[in-house]
């Protein structure tokens, strides 16, 4: 096969269009890590239930697709704080504040898991459904056509990291966010109302993943069973890139998507799921805290 | 200003405070004295909402604060600088003075408090760009009680603000704990170097096994046999004074 830089070029546009997606996936797990000392094994689950969402939006509703985006952020931000507040609290308040998780947590976690997924499966079945949304003709740069869902994905994705960050930055409230991940106690005779927070950051770290949900929708199809694989891969994008860093998080993602992007394209296309885990493992005997891992106690 | 009331406490069903009672007037600074592992923190967890009352009551500036959350009662004007020293070391030396202003919402004064705590400690201005978890550990006690104070406090409970500092700079920030004093705020200072303690404040309490042993003016402190023998006798310094006296 004669190299061809065009085609190279499309791989990478695509790895990393792909790869902002994982990354805001991976940014809410490490959200969540920050703020409830947790790492949510359901969040692939919230992603599948935001692509059902956006799709009930603008299919069935006919809600414009940007609309729906919103919507579905909407709809899973208030699911997740109810699954914060109703099942959540409890465990992560128990053995000392919010700092012990323990076992428990973990299998929480997978149990939510399991029961969105059968929750999913009653109201929508196990069929793929296919999200189609006309966005009109590929874009053509030099030799390359890229589809606009792709270019719809990098841009809306960019945009919600981009103020997501000056938000956590530049805003009291993102600043109290910051302080909650990172001391609660201390936050907590700041005089912010901690468990409040804890639901926000909560609330965030979900409609990041509907967002995620409603941007693949469109260029694969929305089914129950989508949010295993996401799961995997957003958590090896936040592991790459340091757990509970955000930029980490974003930046892990991204090399996650251009990794398996070549490895499809180069090495073999059947095994494109297995390129991340290779990423991972890499990364993991090279530098353990992962490539903009802080030091463990330093988060978010 | 903050009256406490035979206050029982402790955690979970571990009972460490039996009975604690405190009184703190408006304006004055007030020691709690005693040694490891007695009981201080405990009870300024309490009062800040942290630990559950077991029994007993507090009061602070007319409120009753027995069932408040600590958000509340950092509301209420009454602000806890702990013994842990622990900025948010991921933030810059500003942010984390920011997070103390969090209750506010007089941008203008927020800003005036701003400029008031770097005139305090200088050197937090010079850093201020700086993240805080670069600090030393005389300035990070400067950064944890700035942070205090810019919730614009009626009263600052300090634990500990000496522990593991050099002499020098614990001169320092006791001098600024004056200087805060002077301004209008109450403190109630936790401390278990007694002689620097007693130096500042006007009345002290000595906590031992979670009850107070003994209470006064800190000149009648400083002289009291048992205290000297408890807390003063034994350090070097004391016996070669008076061994040259
Ligand atoms: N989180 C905790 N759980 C159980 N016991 C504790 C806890 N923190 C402190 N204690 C116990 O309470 C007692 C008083 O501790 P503390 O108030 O921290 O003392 P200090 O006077 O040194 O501040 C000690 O015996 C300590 O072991
Ligand atoms: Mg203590």
């Amino acid at each position: 096969m004669e190299f061809d830089f065009n085609s190279l070029f499309a791989f990478i546009i695509f790895g990393v269009t792909i790869g902002v997606v994982y990354g805001m996936v991976a940014l809410g797990i490490s959200l969540i890590y920050s703020g409830l000392d947790i790492v949510h094994f359901a969040h692939g689950e919230i992603y599948m239930f935001g692509a059902f969402f956006g799709l009930v939006l603008a299919k069935d509703m006919s809600i414009p697709y940007p609309a729906a985006l919103i919507g579905a952020m909407i709809l899973a931000g208030l699911m997740g704080m109810l699954i914060e507040r109703v099942f959540y609290r409890r465990l992560t308040r128990s053995g000392g504040g919010y700092t012990v998780a323990g076992m428990g947590m973990i299998i929480c976690g997978f149990g939510m898991s399991v029961a969105l997924m059968n929750v999913a499966f009653l109201i929508w079945g196990a069929d793929a459904e296919p999200f189609s949304i006309d966005l009109g003709m590929p874009l053509q740069i030099a030799d390359i056509y890229i589809p606009q869902s792709y270019l719809l994905t990098a841009v809306v994705s960019f945009a919600l990291m981009g103020l997501l960050h000056f938000f956590l930055k530049y805003t009291k409230i993102g600043l109290a966010v910051r302080a909650v991940a990172q001391n609660k106690d201390i936050a907590y005779l700041m005089g912010i109302n901690v468990p409040v927070f804890i639901s926000l950051i909560f609330g965030l770290a979900c409609a990041l993943a509907a967002a995620a949900g409603v941007l693949i929708g469109p260029m694969q199809s929305v089914q129950v069973e989508m949010g295993y694989l996401m799961l995997m891969k957003a958590f090896a994008a936040a592991v790459v890139g340091g757990f509970g860093s955000l930029p980490g998080a974003l930046l892990g993602g991204i090399l996650v998507g251009i990794f398996e992007n070549l490895g499809a394209a180069y090495i073999s296309p059947s095994h494109k799921d297995i390129y991340a885990f290779l990423l991972l493992i890499l990364v993991l005997m090279i530098r353990p805290s992962g490539l903009f891992g802080i030091e463990a106690k330093v988060k978010a | 200003m903050l009256e406490i009331k035979n206050v029982h406490a402790g955690y979970g069903k571990l009972k460490i405070l039996r009975g604690i009672n405190l009184s703190v007037p408006k304006g004055k600074i007030i020691a709690l004295l005693g040694g490891n592992g007695t009981g201080k923190s405990t009870l300024l967890k309490t009062i800040s909402g942290l630990l559950p009352l077991m029994e007993g009551s507090i009061e602070f500036d007319g409120q009753i604060l027995d069932k408040k959350k600590p958000h509340e009662i950092v509301k209420a004007g009454l602000v806890q600088v702990t013994q842990s020293k622990e900025s948010y070391p991921a933030m810059t030396v500003e942010e984390n003075l920011m997070v103390g202003s969090y209750v506010r919402n007089d941008r203008h004064g927020v800003q005036q408090d701003l400029e008031k705590i770097y005139e305090f400690f200088p050197i937090l201005k010079t850093r201020r760009k700086t993240l805080s978890g670069t600090l030393s550990g005389g300035e990070v006690q400067m950064l944890v009680i700035g942070r205090g104070l810019m919730a614009n406090p009626k009263m600052l409970m300090l634990d500990e603000p000496s522990a593991a500092l050099a002499p020098k700079v614990v001169l320092e920030i006791f001098s600024n704990i004056y200087k805060i004093s002077q301004t209008g705020v109450t403190i109630l200072i936790v401390e278990q170097n007694v002689r620097m303690a007693l130096l500042l404040a006007e009345y002290g309490y000595i906590i031992r096994d979670g009850v107070i042993m003994l209470e006064g003016k800190s000149d009648n402190l400083i002289h009291d046999s048992s205290v000297r023998e408890s807390f003063l006798g034994g350090t070097v310094a004391d016996t070669s004074r008076e061994l040259s006296a």
